[in-house]
């Protein structure tokens, strides 16, 4: 694939305004600004080139670049992708990072720890741990693994590598180094779709890549582009079973139905649902000044983190203790939270309808609680029970309880991670968290951490990606 | 009877009271603002003491009185203000807490009332318009309702302000045609109120006008979905409870499918007598498209007239809707009104010859940015974009001051029309239409669960 020129002078001039956003085509970027779109949430206007359809496509009579390639070599150049990102020589990464901070919510030191962490991501042991854990046996992307069964049937099994579509979410880069690495691991044929709040990220990771090996299959199998989400002309050409096997896509709402669309037999969803993350505090907070300072501090950090914009971000805190006990939390966890903007800054101040419902909430006294202002440097509200509205920009609901197991009921397919105080109370939690729709428990204060290769939204994800296909040889002979 | 003689005197009653007068469009905005300006610190004064939410604002604002345009801003209140009570209030059927909420975005007094055997939002509401609280609710399937409190003379003043804009607009109601009335309208009290008045001018008094036999559609009803919808989102709804709620949404397609026909026959039934026409443009091309099918169109109406407010609220049509509609039901631009307003003002804007809407002189226009945040300054030459905002020194049971969702083009200068007074240009659109399904984040809520209805 040759690099794409501008074709027409005066669009390129019209262009001049628009950050460049350019798209990495099965191993090649292919530069321009001639088509201009605006991020959605902050209405930047960033120019990309236009959509080649056809390159976009592998089709099944060609294997992929990675069918034929060692899980361990694909790691090896995962590895030397991350050292190469923490050097950044070709200033990829950072002009990434200048040109996210343009278009995203997130504050610029976010999205350079983000950064950061992406290449710290693409560490070999630990995505080899990652494939083991999730499949049980890693060797399966490599060879036709061999099994006799109880009655002396032969089998062989292979995780072979599928096509997949990713639509990655708008709200982390880190999840575009996460899913190249996935990608990359599963041997497939990568087409990302980028989203218009960052349409960077992934492409420079994989230009970062070119500079490692311009020719390695790793890069040329995947591709990283821009479409508005919704664009009929580029969705209905390219998901088509005939050319993908699933569609891995974050989020909900509009995006998911969008998607939902195109589903068909041979054309599967692997969906990261949109989540809502709580915490579960209970009474033993209360013991001394000193435990609740810290029970606080740990509070704040699962509400705060990212900014409140992540799945695993706590949103409702369900407090045990009686209302002064309850208020006293409050107070200290919006002062934690305040503390917190000293290192990441402020999240942008709260969308009109929610500022106005929180400061109905402040006028009716007798029922709710508000610490804070809708600014953006942290907010609690204290209800009875969760309030109506989806908290963010580091806003946290504390929710007054009798006891925890009173708040099971408000756990729902749409809680993700709860986060427990304290730790020893998880055992007594945990089922009945699962049995309403919970998919991770952690203690409080470590929503952010990850146990490598742990399963994602209850589901291992790896294994979900891989193509699992059966080559069966009769029994041997007797 | 002294309160009311200086009541009258006050500076909202002498812009109030232009309603009565032969064409108050054409006071140019150079006069207006100051007699405006003057009417809404008056109220903001009085206001302050009465409306918690207001007072809230004002303070955090560090807003004590208004002098400019831009003292109005931060007290303006969007559609949001009107539907910031807690859901749950609502599905747990809690009308003193409810009471007490209504009480923080109202001019007089909720006063709490014995809710132990009320059932239901209907009766609520009925509860309240014995305290002469008359509240009006958006409608709306999936989201919240707002619920927006008007006293009688609200009610009666947005009926008697709609007919004199509408005769301002050039359409002379005179006793002689039959009202036909699409319906697919909430049985709200504003509601009720504003047809009145046409009705009687506009109706001859041998036929009885015509509304479409359906079920209203109630403030209740509307609310029994959003609950319901609620319940799924937290997985206490049976089964049983969502095959009713999708039943429901079928019910409500067929009373839809079915006014539609019904109008279509009475139009084609009342044929030989000039008509006049109520509804919103959406339901009215679906009905031609109907008359069309049943072998009927212009040459076979009268010369009729109608009235039309509110814009397409995102149904799909072809691009040449007017014309086909015009072509069907032999109407033409001079015999049509439409008017611009929004459910949280009070006061609609009837468009002139010239394709404008124009604003009354009780009604100051402020343009804001898209934020909603900052003024855009009033210029006295060309159009200027932004986000409409309106104060509306007619409303009496709660703020007059409101930020619309709507993105306009207006002006301050004279129309082509010859009124003098401001107006907004005829392409209309709301911000939320623009916004693009491309938001993609992995946090969110249950509502994402939920089979949506629309």
């Amino acid at each position: 694939m040759n690099i794409v020129q501008e074709s027409s002078k005066s669009t390129a001039r019209e262009a001049d305004k628009a950050t460049p956003a350019p798209f990495f085509v099965r191993g090649k970027v292919v530069e321009g600004t001639g088509v201009r779109h605006k991020s959605r949430d902050l209405g930047v206007d960033f120019g990309t080139p236009k959509i080649d359809l056809d390159a976009l496509i592998t089709l099944r009579t060609e294997p992929g670049p990675l069918f034929d390639v060692k899980l361990s070599e694909i790691l090896d150049f995962l590895a030397a992708t991350g050292e190469r990102m923490r050097l950044d020589k070709n200033g990829h990464l950072r002009e990434a990072v200048d040109r996210i901070s343009a278009t995203n919510v997130l504050p610029r030191s976010v999205i350079e720890l983000n950064v950061r962490m992406a290449a710290d991501y693409l560490n070999k042991a630990k995505l080899l741990e990652y494939a083991r854990h999730n499949l049980g046996d890693e060797r399966v992307l490599d060879e036709w693994v061999p099994r006799v069964d109880s009655t002396g049937r032969r089998s062989f099994t292979r995780a072979f590598p599928p096509r997949l579509i990713h639509i990655l979410p708008g709200n982390s880069p880190l999840v575009s180094a996460q899913s190249i690495a996935l990608g990359a691991m599963v041997k497939a044929i990568n087409l990302f779709k980028m989203g218009s709040s960052d349409p960077f990220m992934a492409v420079a990771i994989l230009r970062t890549m070119l500079d490692v090996d311009p020719s390695h299959p790793v890069p040329r199998s995947m591709s990283a582009v821009y479409w508005r989400g919704g664009d009929e002309q580029v969705e209905r050409a390219v998901f088509q079973p005939q050319y993908f096997d699933k569609i891995v896509a974050w989020g909900g709402g509009d995006a998911i139905n969008n998607v939902i669309k195109y589903l068909m037999p041979g054309l599967q969803l692997v969906s990261f649902d949109p989540k809502t993350s709580i915490s579960m505090v209970g009474n033993e907070a209360f013991d001394s000044d000193e435990i609740l300072e810290d029970v606080a501090m740990r509070a704040a950090n699962d509400v705060g983190l990212l900014n409140q914009e992540a799945c695993v971000c706590s949103r409702v805190l369900f407090v045990e203790g009686n209302r002064p006990q309850v208020d006293r939390f409050c107070e200290r966890l919006q002062r934690k939270l305040v503390d917190r903007n000293a290192v990441s800054g402020k999240a942008p101040p709260l969308p009109r309808d929610l500022a106005e419902e929180v400061e109905s909430m402040r006028l009716m006294d007798d029922e709710f609680g508000v610490w804070g202002t809708g600014d953006g440097s942290g907010l609690v509200v204290r209800s009875d029970e969760p309030v109506d509205f989806h908290p963010v920009n580091k806003t946290a609901n504390v929710v007054q309880v009798a006891a925890l197991e009173h708040a099971l009921k408000y756990v729902n397919v749409a809680t993700q991670t709860v986060g427990v105080y304290p730790p020893a109370r998880q055992i007594e939690l945990r089922n009945g968290l699962a049995s309403g729709g919970a998919q991770r428990i952690v203690r409080l204060g470590d929503a952010g951490g990850q146990s490598i290769g742990a399963p994602h939204d209850a589901m291992y994800v790896m294994h979900r990606f891989v193509h699992w296909i059966v080559h069966e040889d009769g029994f041997e002979a007797r | 009877m002294d309160a009311v003689v200086r009541q009258r005197e006050s500076a909202v009653d002498r812009l109030v009271g232009l309603v009565d007068t032969e064409n108050p469009f054409d006071m140019p905005f150079s006069e207006a603002l100051p007699r405006q300006l003057e009417a809404i610190n008056e109220r903001f004064k009085d206001r302050i003491e009465k409306i918690k939410l207001l007072q809230n604002r004002a303070e955090s604002g560090g807003i004590t009185e208004i002098r400019t345009m831009a003292d109005i801003v931060p007290l303006l209140f969007a559609h949001t203000a009107y539907k910031s009570y807690p859901e749950g209030w609502l599905v747990e059927q809690k009308w003193d807490r409810m009471g007490r909420w209504l009480d923080t975005v109202s001019t007089n007094r909720v006063r709490s009332m014995d809710t132990s055997r009320i059932k239901g939002l209907d009766e609520w509401l009925h509860r309240l318009e014995e305290q002469s609280h008359y509240v009006s609710c958006s409608s709306g399937t999936t989201g919240k309702c707002a619920m927006m409190n008007a006293t009688m003379a609200d009610c009666e003043f947005a009926g008697h302000s709609l007919l004199q804009a509408i005769v301002w607009a050039g359409l002379a109601p005179n006793h002689d045609r039959r009202m036909i009335a699409l319906g697919q309208v909430a049985a709200t009290p504003r509601n009720r109120a504003s047809g009145k008045p046409m009705r009687e001018a506009f109706n001859r008094p041998d036929v009885a006008p015509f509304a479409p036999n359906v079920p209203p559609i109630t403030i209740g009803g509307i609310t029994e979905m959003i609950v319901l919808r609620k319940k799924i989102a937290d997985g206490t709804a049976k089964p049983t409870e969502i095959a009713y709620f999708e039943a429901q949404v079928v019910e409500r397609e067929k009373a839809i499918e079915s006014s539609i026909e019904q109008a279509a026959d009475a139009l084609i039934e009342s044929r030989h007598m000039p008509l006049h026409i109520m509804g919103i443009f959406g339901p009215l091309y679906k009905v031609a498209e109907r008359v069309r099918a049943k072998g009927y169109s212009g040459k076979d109406f009268r010369e009729n007239s109608a009235f039309v407010s509110g814009g397409l609220k995102r149904v799909q049509v072809p691009s040449n809707y007017r014309e086909f509609i015009f072509e069907t039901l032999n109407l033409s631009p001079a015999r049509l009104c439409l008017t611009y307003g929004m459910q949280e003002a009070n006061t609609n804007a009837p468009r002139c010859s010239a394709g404008r809407y124009h604003l009354a002189p009780w009604v100051m226009l402020l343009l804001l940015d898209e934020s909603g945040e900052n003024l855009i300054e009033p210029s006295s030459s060309g159009e200027l974009e932004g986000r409409a905002a309106f104060f509306d020194l007619s409303l009496d049971g709660r703020w007059g001051g409101v930020i619309s969702g709507d993105k306009i083009r207006a002006t301050w200068a004279p129309c082509a029309c010859g009124n003098r007074g401001p107006s907004v240009s005829d392409d209309i659109q709301r911000y939320a239409d623009m916004a693009s399904g491309d938001k993609i984040a992995c946090s969110g809520t249950i509502d994402a669960y939920v089979r949506g209805v629309a």
